[in-house]
């Protein structure tokens, strides 16, 4: 190889890496597919817009049926029509999608369609969101409600003390329950962080899939709600504080693995380097390396997640998972509201002692 | 001769051209410098040397054997031949000092006793006498992030000679210390050299340090070697040829 060639001047580089083949004309089949996204995504807009307005605006807001028909023939006829709408739309580049892939035209009524279809677009979604969840500010402070309001309130706040005891052992079997969670996923916690951080797994194939895997296992069972997870369990090992410790531990591990690994990612590589240079193992370099520097991080987010389980564990409880939930949801189905509201009391300050707790605790170690 | 290298290049996926051609060779119980500007690859080749890094092509025979492209158990026992000091130290901060050396010898203990850390008393024994030679077997104790700087440099000597490695690699082992610690612990690499005989491949920024200590200077430029000699043949051209035209002689000289 000549010399000149491996080193070209730096302004060159510079420049070449700016100038780019088509980066200033887009070569037609480009163009075409953009016009084809463009039209799909055209067509998705009118067909949303149409459907809110036969549906929700037209039946719901208009005519105030209670039972919406449907049918299959009409949707058919909505989309047909979106169709022919939104072809044209696009056809005539005065779309969103013409403007976002850039070749709406540039006259004024081009930018008046676009800016008019997309507040018509929001406002829409806005009043549909509205009717669906059937906001009633009548309800809200109609005379019925407010008297409602008023005795679940008055109930709430005057706190039957006669189940105290009660209240007590459940609430004791509800922290204990979400500390025993918190534990036992320590363990598992730490194996699998280091399997799952991308630093330490990317250098081999097996491992990277193996990294790829368990990153889509933990947002798997972290997207499912420790309730639903809780509902699983109950079912597979019995209702009680068993399936909702399982429920606990389970979504702690996918969490905490998350937060461990990222603390992981983020370590400083010079210690790696230095105790690598000393001929170390994989296993020393972790223990050695790796380990010191994560520590704390690892205890702070543990000590978080029992906070978090805590608060957690009183909810479990309502679909069976033991606990304080569980005495709970018993009293205010049994419309007990005094009881319920010493329920609630004593949720509320174990939670607030926790917090505290944990704050204090994690202060303390950095 | 103890190290050779032919044509070695260094290539790093992002396309940048490291280490182009590079050929020297060192023999046993020289004090080798290597000078150049940041980004000139003398990090870059320092680490081809220990492999921790491995060179695109060329090759690098250490001790009779070609080690450019060893993998698993061989590169280990490489790494334990061939100490390392770094410029920000890298010692384990919440460890205590006598750890830190410790480390140094981690390549002879099987993983179990390593992991339990079961240091046998000899090892320890070996670890405080590493902190005697470079002086400060009093702090041993001591966790290492309550060190200052030039005392951690002084910790990371002493867990490369915890290796009783074959040759010291160190990688700008001064740059961050003032000039008085800095020439202080290049003493103790002197003393490493004159005393022990090991051989140190060094990075340096000054001069006046590189003239002191070097008993051969290699410059590199852009990844190529521009001059292999004595430090005191080092004249003004050849001065502005290695850093450029606007460094003033003052502060590296």
């Amino acid at each position: 190889m000549k010399k000149d060639e491996i080193k070209p001047n730096k302004e060159e580089l510079f420049v070449n890496k700016h100038i780019q083949p088509g980066d200033e004309r887009k070569s037609g089949f480009e163009m075409k597919l953009n016009f084809l996204k463009a039209a799909f995504l055209d067509l998705f807009l009118v067909f949303y817009t149409l459907l809110i307005l036969h549906r929700v605006i037209y039946y719901k807001l208009f005519l105030n049926l209670r039972e919406i028909p449907f049918s299959w023939g009409q949707i058919l006829v909505v989309l047909l029509v979106s169709i022919i709408l939104g072809g044209l739309w696009t056809a005539s580049r005065t779309s969103i999608s013409a403007k976002l892939f850039g070749f709406a035209k540039n006259t004024p009524f081009s930018k008046w369609s676009v800016e008019i279809s997309s507040w018509i677009i929001f406002d829409l979604t806005f009043i549909a969101g509205w009717v669906i969840t059937k906001i009633s500010i009548v309800d809200l402070f109609s005379s019925e409600g407010i008297s409602g309001a008023n005795r679940i309130f008055s109930a709430i706040f005057s706190p039957s003390f006669s189940i105290f005891d009660d209240a007590l052992f459940a609430i004791i079997e509800t922290v204990y329950l979400a500390l025993i969670a918190t534990v036992l996923s320590i363990p598992p916690t730490f194996v699998l962080s280091f399997l799952s951080a991308r630093n330490l797994m990317k250098d081999n194939k097996i491992s990277f899939a193996l990294y790829y895997l368990l990153r889509i296992v933990f947002n798997f069972i972290r997207s499912v709600e420790p309730l639903i997870w809780a509902i699983i369990f109950s079912v597979w090992v019995g209702i009680g504080p068993y399936a909702g410790m399982i429920a606990l531990l389970v979504h702690s591990i996918a969490s905490n693995a998350k937060l461990y690994s990222e603390a992981i990612e983020t370590i400083d590589q010079g210690p790696i380097e230095a105790i690598q240079a000393t001929g170390a193992n994989k296993i020393q370099i972790i223990w050695y390396a790796i380990v010191p520097q994560i520590i704390l991080p690892f205890l702070s987010f543990t000590i978080y997640r029992w906070d978090i389980n805590v608060r957690m564990a009183t909810v479990i409880g309502l679909v069976g998972g033991g606990g304080i939930g569980t005495m709970l949801m018993q009293y205010q189905g049994l419309a007990r509201w005094h009881e319920v509201g010493l329920i609630v009391l004593m949720i509320a300050v174990v939670v607030w002692i926790m917090d505290y707790l944990s704050a204090k605790l994690r202060e303390a170690i950095f | 001769m103890l190290l050779q290298l032919k044509d070695l290049n260094k290539q790093y996926s992002s396309g940048v051209h490291a280490l182009k051609n590079v050929s020297f060779n060192v023999e046993e119980g020289e004090f080798l410098v290597i000078i150049g500007l940041s980004g000139s690859g003398k990090s870059t080749l320092l680490r081809c040397l220990n492999r921790l890094l491995e060179p695109s092509s060329g090759s690098i025979i250490f001790m009779g054997k070609e080690i450019a492209h060893i993998k698993g158990e061989e590169l280990r026992l490489l790494h334990k031949q061939i100490a390392m000091v770094f410029q920000q130290f890298n010692l384990i901060d919440r460890r205590s000092v006598l750890t830190n050396v410790l480390t140094g010898g981690l390549a002879s203990m099987s993983t179990l006793d390593s992991v339990l850390e079961r240091f046998t008393p000899l090892m320890i024994q070996q670890a405080r006498k590493c902190l005697q030679i470079v002086g400060i077997e009093e702090k041993a104790e001591l966790r290492a992030d309550t060190l200052s700087g030039g005392q951690k440099q002084r910790v990371a000597i002493a867990r490369s000679l915890m290796q009783k490695p074959i040759l010291l690699l160190a990688d700008e082992p001064v740059a961050s210390l003032d000039p008085a610690t800095a020439n202080s612990v290049m003493q103790y690499f002197e003393k490493i050299n004159k005393q022990f005989g090991t051989t140190i491949i060094c990075s340096l920024h000054f001069l006046s340090l590189v003239r002191k200590y070097a008993s051969r200077v290699i410059a590199l430029k852009d990844g190529e070697i521009v001059f292999k000699g004595d430090a005191k043949d080092i004249n003004d051209v050849l001065f502005r040829e290695i850093y450029g035209d606007e460094s003033s002689d003052f502060e590296i000289k």
